[in-house]
Formats: structure tokens, sequence, C-alpha cells
């Protein structure tokens, strides 16, 4: 029964991770899998967990032997770590988006050089540039440019 | 490129994963997922909304500030400084592998770059190479005629309509497009490169920008399946 439970949580989390990689195809098929578990994992994995903590507690008196105690504990640690995976958002690991962005005016951003790219906006009259090689890496960053909120992608 | 403005209220988005090497993102509000090069909510609670997207210009920093002096930019994040590209990063993408499935008698190559230009729900591929510093390219798609310009060796890239008060412009190169100059023929007008007439009889006019997607064929091809590509002198 502990088996099963731990068994679940990781392919809970771990099948979304293998299916939504960088480098594989994606069918619509498993973009629909991976969103569903994605959606319901944090939920699943922390009920899993409880009943986890339960089991175990229950079987620890009965199982005096250091191997028994052994794949218990195993078990446990398994459990609170997938419930732990299943909060986190492994692609901001790797990619960060900018929590707190920062804007220097044209004239000091001397980080900057002149054939270097930049995606560009102008609305209302007011302009921002956010230069490729950062979107590259952060992907993902919230403005306000002319007071219309929005999001730079690349 | 996309206003956060959906569905009546201002979302907040997250990365969510990778759809064929385009990034999913996931809007904090709703968990609904969207995929980065449509803009398109593809499954949850908002699927099928569509973002509205802001118009941006592709160019290089030094063409940008010498039109906006006062832009401001954004800085390099002190806490991720290490994690950025190389400046030759280009190269490095060129060189990874794609998944999405290809016909044998794809017209160009996986990672060629594109100018990617859809108007009216015609969309068409221009190899970046053929088109880097030939001077304006005027083109018609659908219905519409285009002008393109690819200019600063390729690292700067606009699109026009070319269409001013119901009459379709030409147009060709003052002397050589760096020049930052370009002409309208019937009218002999001179424009510069953001597609502003700046003297002969069409002075101060505008022609209206359309945003092209600089892309992978591969990319640009997926999210434009009905695409053409351009063929020079045709």
């Amino acid at each position: 029964m502990l088996c099963l439970l731990v068994g679940v949580s990781l392919l809970a989390v771990g099948i979304p991770v293998w299916l939504i990689q960088p480098f594989r195809h994606q069918t619509p098929q498993d973009l629909e899998v991976s969103y569903l578990l994605r959606r319901w994992s944090p939920v699943g994995t922390s009920i899993l967990a409880g009943f986890a903590v339960f089991w175990v507690l229950r079987l620890w008196r009965g199982s005096p032997g250091i191997l028994r105690r052994g794949g218990l504990s195993l078990a446990l640690v398994l459990a609170l770590l997938t419930a732990w995976f299943a909060q986190q958002n492994h692609f901001e690991w790797l990619f960060r988006p900018p929590a707190h962005p920062e804007y220097a005016p044209a004239e000091e951003a001397s980080f900057l050089a002149g054939e270097e790219r930049v995606l560009g906006i102008e609305l209302k009259g007011e302009a921002a540039a956010y230069p490729i090689r950062q979107m590259a890496y952060h992907h993902l960053v919230h403005d306000r440019v002319g007071g219309v909120p929005l999001v730079v992608t690349y | 490129m996309w206003e956060l403005t959906a569905d009546g209220r201002e979302l907040e988005f997250h990365l969510a994963g990778i759809n064929n090497e385009n990034f999913i993102m996931r809007d904090g509000q709703t968990g609904s997922w969207w995929q980065q090069a449509s803009g398109q909510a593809i499954l949850g609670p908002l699927k099928g909304t569509k973002l509205k997207r802001v118009p941006h210009d592709e160019v290089t920093f030094a063409t940008w500030k010498r039109e906006h002096p006062a832009t401001r930019v954004l800085k390099r994040d002190p806490t991720t400084a290490g994690k950025y590209a190389a400046a030759n990063w280009e190269e490095e993408v060129a060189a990874y592998p794609v998944v999405t499935p290809r016909s044998p008698r794809e017209p160009l190559k996986d990672r060629d770059l594109v100018v990617g230009v859809e108007i009216s729900g015609a969309s068409r591929a221009y190899l970046l190479s053929e088109l880097t510093d030939r001077g304006p390219v005027n083109d018609r798609l659908g219905d519409s005629p285009i002008l393109l310009m690819v200019f600063e060796g390729g690292r700067s890239v606009r699109v026009f309509e070319r269409t001013v008060e119901g009459q379709a412009l030409e147009f060709f190169a003052a002397t050589g497009v760096d020049s930052g100059r370009i002409i309208d023929t019937p009218t002999g007008s001179t424009w510069d490169l953001t597609g502003l007439a700046i003297a002969g009889p069409l002075s101060g006019r505008r022609l209206a920008r359309l945003n092209p997607l600089l892309d992978y064929w591969f990319d640009w091809k997926t999210y434009h399946p009905d695409t053409d590509v351009y063929r020079a002198g045709r």
C-alpha cells in the first residue's frame, strides 16, 4: 500500500517533467496530460504524503528491523519530496523571470553595445527596450509602458 | 509581446513548460496554459482566449536609441547575469536539435532564420539572409502591398504596408539602405527607416507598420502551417 502511494506520487510529478522537457516532440495529448497532472499534483501529492505519514507511523512499531525501518524512512522521504517538488516551478529554476526588473536611461546603458539587438516598444509616448540577450534567458518580463500592463516574451 | 488584460482582469504569467521548443506560460489567476508564440490559451479555464498583441520593433540598440532618445533599457539582473548567453549565442542555438515533424521536401532548413509576416490570414516567410542589406523589398502578400527592410547586417528588420491614400507605392534605396533613406515612386518623396516621409509631396505621411516575427523556419511553420516562402526575383 505504501509503495503504491509513493509510486503514484512519483509518477504524478515525473510524467509532466518527462513529457514537456525541451527537445522532445510534444503532442496535444502530452500537453493535456501534463496540464492535468501539474494542476492536481500539488494537492494530490500532499494528500498522498499525509497518508504516507499515517502508514509509516502505523507500521513503525511492528517493524523493529533496521532494513524495514530503513525502507519505511525511504518511502516517507520520497513521499514528502515529491509533494514538495509538485509545489515548485522547476522551469523557473532554469530560467528566472526577474522579480523586480530595473531600467536605466539610454545614455546610462553602457552595458549594452550599439549592435546588440533589442525588442523595442513605444506606447503613448513612452519607449522601452529589452535586450534580446537578456530576454533569451528570462523569457518573461512584466512591465507597464504608457500605462498599459504587458508581458514581454522571447 | 502581449497585453496582460484578458477576460476582464490583469493576468500575471509564469513559465510552465515547453511545447515543441516554444514555451508555455501559466497565468497565476486561473492556471490556464498559454502558448508564447500565438498568445492563445491552449488549456484550462481560459482555453481559446487570445491575448492582444503589442506591436514591437526588433532592431539594434543603436537604431532604437537614435529614434527614441528618451527610451529606458532593461538592466542586467545582477543575480542572474552569469546565466546570460554569450555574444555568439545565436550560433549555439543554431546547432540545437529540432523535434517537430517535417516533410522531406522542406523549402528551407529547420533553423534558417526567417522574417515571418502575417496579414489578414496570409502568411509568408522571407529568408533573412536573402533580404539582408538588399535595400527595400517590395512585395504583395494576400491583397496587401508590403515593404520589407532588413538593415544593419540583418540585425534590424521592419515591415510596412506601402499603400498611402489608396495608392501602392514602390520603394527603392536612396544610396544604400544604411543611408537611412528610401525613395518612393511615383511621387519621389524621401522616407526614413521608421516609415515617415521627410521630404517631397508626401512629406509628413507615415506608412502603417506590420509586426514581423523573426523566427526559425520550423517554428514559424508550426504556427503558420499555410505559409509560403518568398523567393527573390519572383
